[in-house]
């Protein structure tokens, strides 16, 4: 078998097996015991002879002997020392999502997914490890195949080159220095290996649909709700019971109050009468504008084929991937394609001396509608059941606002807008090892990554039905232009990417005495990215028929670019010692220089030390039950040159620069120039102070183990000195951001995995199971912000987590007039009248009064504290089963948007429980349109009754395979034919259900996916 | 053999690669020196006319979109009443506003921003005199427009806030920050002393539209005069609790009066504005056309282009300002924020019945609900302002929009409920119970069509764009504000002179009065004649009227058409005297304010964290 890795026990010494499986290692004594490991065997461990050995591996999943990618090298899991957390490939693939990123919630511990929208080219999730460090970024660095910040990023890798991906989570990145403050995702793509060719074709079909929508109230529901919120403003309260019978009766109530007349219904009893029945829908629709505008199901394809194989000195992995993906609209403009190619190639030019090389091309093509995803899932909320998305004739009904009907503006009668993205990413090193000195090797990395994206955006006006009111057909339909705009207009823009990274590095391993091995390893890194873009746009366009920019009109256009250049510069080094594999300590240390900051201190140095003591190998250890015990520790500086304030990163912040304005003067446009910032000469990194302590196990021989705990603290992020600048300066918006802010971060991770079923791994059919618990809890606080003084302790930021919201809190509902009759608290900066229906705040400063110091800071922010994954796997015979749970915890969002009432439909929820005249209520409030009650808009609408918990628990992942049966197969073209079928998101559990808890509402929905798939192997 | 070859391969390799290596890494410090590709080194600006004059233009851009915004400052007086609910102006007009909790508040006043605006003026005046380019009358106009500027923001402060910290030069990290309160006289002191530099540095030039000019600063002089002559800053007339030096002047109100009247007249001796120079009203149709002119400021195809000569400090518009396409968006699409919803518009400012009311008749008369004939059609025979400033029930408009015109071919303003002849009320299409996007209909029945272009080629949606400048600053308020002081020094004869000049050229009869009518008609005059022009606002607090005026509830008009005994209806609707009966109620409009008055109301609070930033700050009455 080729690829199998042996090492020396105890020592970096070992060497890989050839393409007849055949190795030769000189080793230290002849006591010396060879340790055999590849990638999904059971690790075995021979002693070392002269003559030859011939070592069967079994496949399983001894997971503490896996080999895992960690900073600039690959280590036994069981000589590991700092917090690392991997997953493999075959894992990935499990999932039919189309974007990496959201394969990896529930499978990594510490590591925080949040997808925030599912639209299709735009689905890629948040990723943060041990959850928020910083007021700045908290980006972990990606590494893809050795190349830091690589463009791109994770999201687009085609799922099926991946061969693991790991997450150093502690000092252990200190490698990675000034970007690795926030933890580093390392990504390793699959490579070839000596033998035949393998030929692999995949492919999945899915069927996607929203996890979740929102229920909507119905036509009779809501012209209900409104009849009654036209009383409660108009009415005085000891009336509203007769203005409701009025109301429903005939339809008016007539006041006896002065001033106060009559009021109408705002919808008549016929026209109730008519939403309930249903019986008119040209007058009296009940419109569903989600099921107006969306299909039951998108579909989604996904095609990989790929061959690997190679000689003995030249080894050889191509993939070309193709995946599309549709969106959920019924008449849809957005859709996604990419197009992959990968080829990684290793040759062995001599026995001393190794060449790799890879190269990726990917075209990501999306393509999207003229109108945003905002502005749809915005208007689908909006639209009132009351109205018609679509004539029963089946031509779309008028817009909402703006032109804007869903069923409309999804499509492609606005035009379009295409956004295709190309990536060239070309890496390729060598590797020289014992050219003088046994046991030293000089590796030099090149990359160059190449990225071009365009946008055309065509925008063309476009027609919706208006109805005479009279005639019920087609015929009584008349097309308008509703279109904010009523000539074509075209966007191009165009930017692109010239990433360079060069890096040399040395190793050299050696052993003194008989049991202390020593790694040296140093390197340097030199990297530029640079990058330049430019628009233009043209309007007036004469016609829709050419959508170029020669044909635009001559008034009106406008143009723009602008450029960036970003270097930086690292030495690194690393030293690793082991004795025995018993105790084992590394040092890294980087010292990194960024072009972001001033030429003073432009440098800073991130060391890392770690250490591990396996217990288990200890003579004196003997507990039977417990194969394996590693205790671990580490501590390091780290560093982040991504310092952000505002959510933007300070670029140049030490240089006096003027930003370019524009603004009308003697009716023409004027460049303005102004301040933007007070340079900061001092401008320099972030600090992370990370300490972590780990412990690994495996018990019973089933069971294996890790626990994480966690302390960061970040120093030096920027703020402004907001708390001590008066407004009155002018200054208070050109503050410097400066290096004063801290905020600490704390928690743990556990990982538990029991390996149970048929213990006998040579038979392939047997059955076994492995049952997975993971999670990681992050709980962060603000240290030091300079907040303004003066506002109570209870409101502060310091303290608290990053994004705590500020809050009134609400303690139930003003029942009726006589609960307000018996009220003694001071509302009078709140409202001039407490009425039936209102909300009650909690007076938390107990002055007698609500007021603003009655808001409170709030434990919780929208990132969850806790992520954990639950995972079965199993098989027997030819059947596997995988099964993921996802779940979060912690979390706190806004339920409602306010954009209801008048100008949009109310949430079946609202509907259900609102406070009503016939059916008041202790808990829920009256109802408001679009924010008129003082307790949904303004100030008081912070309150703890307008938010709720994004606590959610999902079947994340499940999949269903079977493989041919052999005999089926034969001898020959086909070694092995699996089908399978997958899920992703298929069941979610949370407490309001009004949208899924990861996305915001008026966003596009994270997506449920079934899919069926098969893989032959030739 | 072949393994010696290997290792020289090997070696050579190696040395080689160790070589470049050491090459590449060597020399870095230049490598790390980029610089930004996206801005301009401030040092380089002072250097350069172009850049220079590009910095004033800057301190310009704080002004906004002038008065074009989407929430007026009209909605927070008795002009109008904001349509869309959730802004935080209710906040303001129930008296709830805080140092914790504040309401809306535009940028065009905020502390912070006029602060911010300050900064970049007193940059611009501490760098020009250094400044290294040649052209001497270019730094002089600048310096001009820099201490305008700086007067118009710190004006703003003093309206809203009374006195403030004055600060004349820009600070540096390294200064003490906090800085207390001066007086009132002082802080006028500062705006006069900033304007009378100004108009001597900008004598002689001419300038472009939008920017400050002597007359602006003379213009701005008199204002600011006027108002520090004003009861509400005289400490034995203001309120009790707002007579301390930060908000009056402890006596010398009549030398303050004369100042007043003076700076007022030295403009009024140079410039003579828009066909004031009648005897005698104009008829209706010639008053209607003037009074369309002097809104429109000559930016309008279909309006007298020579009613320009009205302006004296306006903010322009250029349809080429991409910026104002976005939200929230301003001047040039002032008809979309205004326009009724029946033609796709969003009704944000209409005028209240009470601002309707207040329109006279032809004749110069009082209108009177309890009078049967006004009541019967009260909209007939006003004021040419009113029918310019406010669309009420079947006032003739453009042309409706193409999805909405089948149902109103006449396109007429419809915000009553009309008899469809079998019972029931079709809502009027610009109603909130209409058809029509109703959310954006107006609560009051009338819409604000004062600056909306009446040129019928421009569509109201969102990508036409209206070129109607915003006046700041225009000649009939210096006559007001000269009558204002000639009433104030008993000078009766010469104030109705004057204030004659705002009513001839839009057909309105010579004022009679005297004594405390005079006044009256006076006060009423300036709320018509500069209506929805951020006057009333500070008029009504100056005045010492704002309890009685801006602290009223709003009413509505609701608008009944009953078709006559014998007649069919219309079909479709049309306004119709002779098919109709129309009945007009006013009614208490509730559904979004219940406004009152509270006298802290009389300023604006600073802000909480403001007063902790800076211990030396005292706060405004009433918010302490």
């Amino acid at each position: 078998m080729p690829g199998v890795t042996v090492i020396e026990k105890g020592t970096f010494n070992g060497v890989t097996t050839d393409f007849d499986g055949n190795f030769t290692l000189t080793v230290s004594d002849e006591n010396a015991v060879l340790v055999f490991s590849y990638i999904g065997f059971v690790t075995q461990e021979v002693p070392a002879s002269s003559d030859s050995i011939i070592v069967n591996l079994a496949s399983g999943s001894d997971e503490l002997e896996e080999i895992v990618v960690t900073g600039y090298g690959t280590q036994r899991k069981a000589t590991i020392t700092g917090a690392v957390a991997a997953i493999k490939g075959e894992d990935i693939i499990k999932s039919p999502a189309v974007n990496l990123t959201n394969t990896l919630s529930g499978r990594l511990p510490g590591l925080v997914v949040i997808q925030g929208s599912g639209e299709p080219g735009g689905d890629g999730a948040t990723i943060n490890i041990r959850g928020i460090n910083t007021l700045g970024n908290s980006s972990p660095l990606v590494v893809i195949d050795g190349i830091p910040d690589r463009d791109g990023g994770i999201g687009r890798l085609n799922p099926q080159d991946v061969e693991s991906i790991s997450v150093l989570k502690d000092a252990s990145s200190a490698i990675y220095g000034a970007r690795a403050a926030n933890g580093v995702i390392l990504v390793t793509t699959k490579r070839g290996e000596s033998g035949a060719p393998k030929l692999e074709y995949s492919f999945n079909s899915g069927w996607t649909a929203p996890t979740v929508l929102p229920e909507m109230s119905s036509s009779y529901e809501y012209a209900n709700i409104m009849n009654e919120l036209a009383i409660y403003n108009t009415i005085p309260v000891n009336e509203w019971g007769s203005a409701l019978s009025g109301i429903k009766g005939a339809g008016i109530y007539n006041s006896p109050t002065e001033g106060i007349t009559s009021l109408n219904a705002l919808y008549s009893p016929t026209a109730v009468a008519g939403y309930l029945s249903g019986n008119d829908p040209w007058n009296y629709p009940n419109t569903d504008w989600y099921g107006e505008t969306f299909k039951n199901y998108a579909p989604q394809q996904n095609h990989n084929l790929s061959l690997s194989g190679g000689s003995e000195n030249v080894r050889y992995f191509t993939s070309l991937g193709y995946i599309h993906q549709d969106a959920i609209y019924e008449n849809s403009a957005t859709f996604y394609d990419q197009y992959s190619l990968r080829m990684n190639i290793d040759a062995d030019v001599n026995e001393y001396i190794k060449m790799n090389t890879g190269i990726l091309t990917r075209r990501e093509d999306r393509n999207f509608p003229t109108v945003g995803a905002g502005a749809i899932f915005r208007m689908l909320q909006r639209g009132r059941p009351t109205e018609n998305a679509r004539w029963p004739s089946g031509e779309p009904g008028p817009d909402i606002e703006n032109g804007e009907n869903p069923v409309t503006i999804t499509g492609q009668e606005t035009g379009y807008r295409k956004n295709p993205k190309d990536f060239i990413q070309i890496n390729g090193g060598i590797n020289i090892t014992n050219p003088w000195i046994e046991g030293l090797e000089l590796i030099v990395n090149g990359a160059v990554d190449v990225n071009r994206e365009t946008s055309k955006t065509w925008q063309t006006p476009w027609k919706l039905y208006a109805w005479d009111g009279v005639n019920q057909s087609s015929a009584g339909l008349s097309a308008n232009v509703r279109s904010p705009f009523t000539d074509p207009r075209l966007t191009e823009s165009s930017n692109s990417v010239l990433n360079t990274n060069l890096t040399g590095q040395l190793k050299y391993n050696i052993t003194f005495g008989e049991n202390h091995d020593f790694e040296l390893f140093a390197g340097v890194t030199k990297e530029k990215f640079s990058g330049s873009d430019f628009f233009a746009f043209r309007r007036n366009y004469i016609s829709p028929a050419i959508d170029q920019l020669f044909a635009g009109g001559a008034d009106d256009q406008n143009t723009g670019g602008s450029a960036y250049e970003r270097t930086r510069l690292g030495y690194y080094g690393s030293l690793k010692y082991n004795f025995k594999d018993t105790y084992l300590v590394e040092f890294l240390f980087r010292r990194d220089g960024s072009y972001i900051f001033p030429e003073v201190g432009r440098y800073g140095n991130f060391p890392g030390i770690l250490a591990g003591w396996n217990i288990s190998n200890e003579s004196w250890f003997n507990v039977q039950d417990i194969s394996f015990l590693k205790l671990r520790a580490s501590y390091g500086e780290l560093g982040s040159d991504q310092v952000f304030y505002n959510g933007q990163l300070q670029e140049y912040a030490f240089l006096s620069t003027f930003g370019f304005g524009q603004y009308p003067i003697n009716s023409n446009v004027v460049n303005t120039l102004y301040e933007t910032v007070l340079p900061n000469p001092e401008f320099t990194w972030e600090v992370a102070r990370n300490t972590n302590f780990g412990l690994d196990a495996k018990l019973f021989n089933k069971l294996n183990l890790t626990l994480e705990y966690f302390s960061n603290k970040r120093d030096q992020i920027l703020i402004q000195k907001q708390g001590s600048t008066p407004a009155s300066s002018g200054i208070g918006s050109l503050l410097p951001p400066e290096n004063f802010g801290s905020m600490t971060n704390a928690g743990f991770e556990f990982n538990l995995a029991y390996d149970g079923g048929d213990s006998n791994y040579s038979d392939p059919g047997a059955f076994r199971y492995t049952i997975g618990l993971n999670g990681g809890y992050s709980k962060n606080a603000i240290e030091f912000i300079d907040e303004v003084s003066g506002a109570p302790d209870w409101q502060l930021q310091e303290g608290k987590p990053l994004g705590a919201y500020l809050l009134y809190e609400s303690d139930g509902v003003w029942y009726d007039e006589a609960e307000i009759a018996a009220n003694t608290l001071d509302y009078s900066q709140v409202t001039n009248q407490l009425r039936p229906g209102d909300l009650k705040l909690v007076d938390y400063d107990k002055n007698g009064k609500i007021d603003g110091d009655d808001m409170v800071r709030q434990e919780d922010s929208f990132t969850p504290r806790l992520q954990y994954g639950i995972t079965l796997d199993m098989s027997y015979k030819n059947f596997d089963l995988s099964v993921l749970f996802q779940g979060s915890q912690g979390g706190l969002t806004t339920l409602f948007n306010g954009e209801f009432g008048d100008w949009g439909n109310y949430y079946k929820y609202q509907h259900d429980n609102r406070w009503s005249i016939e059916n008041p209520s202790r808990v829920h409030p009256r109802l408001a349109s679009r924010g008129d009650t003082w307790y949904t808009g303004g100030g008081y609408g912070n309150n703890t009754y307008n938010y709720g918990s994004t606590d959610y628990l999902r079947l994340k992942n499940i999949e269903l395979g079977y493989n041919l049966p052999q005999e089926f197969l034969g001898q020959g073209f086909i070694s092995n034919f699996r089908l399978y079928a997958s899920g992703l998101n298929l069941l979610t559990f949370t407490e309001f259900g009004m949208t899924d808890p990861e996305v915001a509402d008026r966003t596009y929905p994270l997506q449920k996916v079934w899919n069926l798939g098969l893989r032959i192997n030739f | 053999m072949i393994n010696f070859k290997i290792m020289m391969t090997k070696t050579k390799i190696f040395s080689s690669l160790l070589a470049l290596f050491i090459v590449f890494t060597a020399c870095n410090d230049d490598f790390l020196d980029t610089q930004p590709l996206d801005k301009v080194g401030s040092n380089a600006t002072w250097g350069d006319e172009t850049l220079s004059e590009a910095f004033v233009f800057s301190v310009y851009s704080y002004l906004g979109y002038g008065g074009y915004e989407e929430q007026m400052l009209a909605v927070l007086t008795d002009e109008a009443l904001f349509t869309h609910s959730g802004r935080g102006i209710n906040t303001f007009n129930e008296g709830n506003e805080t140092p914790q909790n504040l309401a809306w508040q535009s940028g065009t006043y905020n502390w912070a921003t006029m602060y911010s605006a300050i900064r970049q003026a007193n940059v611009a005046l501490a760098q020009l005199p250094e400044a290294t380019f040649d052209n001497q009358g270019m730094k002089d106009q600048l310096m001009g427009e820099a201490h305008f500027l700086r007067a118009y923001y710190y004006q703003q402060l003093m309206r809203f806030y009374g006195g403030v910290p004055l600060i004349d030069s820009p600070y540096t990290l390294a200064d003490d920050l906090a800085i207390a309160r001066s007086t009132f006289a002082q802080t006028v002191d500062f705006i006069v002393a900033d304007l009378d530099k100004a108009a001597t540095l900008l004598s002689g030039k001419a300038m472009d539209d939008g920017r400050a000019s002597r007359l602006a600063a003379m213009a701005l002089k008199a204002r600011v005069l006027t108002y520090a002559a004003s009861d509400l800053h005289e400490s034995s007339k203001a309120p009790s609790g707002y007579g301390t030096d930060l908000h009056a002047y402890s006596g010398g109100q009549p030398a303050r009066w004369q100042a007043a009247q003076q700076a007022a007249k030295a403009v009024l001796d140079v410039t003579s504005g828009y066909k004031t120079d009648l005897s005698a009203p104009v008829s209706h149709s010639e008053g209607m056309a003037n009074a369309v002119a002097i809104s429109m400021g000559g930016g309008s195809a279909v309006a007298d282009a020579a009613a320009k000569s009205e302006l004296i400090f306006t903010r322009t518009m250029s349809s080429k300002y991409t910026p104002e396409d976005n939200w929230p968006m301003g001047g040039t699409h002032f008809g979309v924020n205004n326009g009724p919803n029946g033609w796709h518009n969003w009704s944000g400012n209409p005028p209240t019945q009470q601002m309707v009311d207040d329109y006279e008749l032809m004749d110069g008369s009082k209108f009177d609900w309890n009078n049967p004939t006004h009541k019967a059609d009260p909209y007939a025979n006003r004021d040419p302002r009113f029918h310019n400033h406010v669309l009420f029930d079947g006032a003739k408009w453009k042309p409706r929009p193409s999805d909405v015109i089948g149902m109103d071919p006449n396109s007429e303003y419809q915000s009553g409920k009309y008899d469809d002849g079998s019972g029931e009320y079709l809502a009027g299409l610009d109603t909130r119970q209409g058809p029509i996007e109703n959310w954006n209909g107006s609560r009051t029945g009338y819409n604000l069509s004062k600056w909306i272009d009446p040129d019928p080629s421009l569509k109201e949606n969102l990508t036409s764009h209206q070129l109607i400048p915003w006046p700041f600053i225009r000649y009939a308020e210096v006559v007001l504000n000269y009558v204002e002081a000639s009433i104030n020094l008993g000078q009766e004869a010469e104030a109705r002179n004057w204030m004659n000049k705002t009513r001839f050229r839009v057909g309105m009869p010579a004022v009679t009065e005297t004594g405390a009518d005079l006044l009256n008609k006076y006060i009423n005059e300036r709320r018509i004649e500069l209506a929805f022009e951020e006057h009333r606002y500070h008029d009504a607090r100056r005045w010492l009227i704002a309890p009685g005026t801006l602290g009223r509830g709003v009413e509505r008009i609701d608008i009944t058409a009953n078709v006559k005994s014998g007649k069919s209806p219309q079909v479709p609707y049309r306004y119709d005297k002779t098919t109709y009966d129309y009945t007009y109620e006013v009614q208490n409009e509730t559904t979004v304010e219940n406004r009152t008055w509270k006298d802290k109301m009389y300023y604006r609070p600073i802000s909480r964290d403001e007063m902790n930033k800076n211990d030396l700050l005292v706060q405004n009455p009433g918010y302490e």
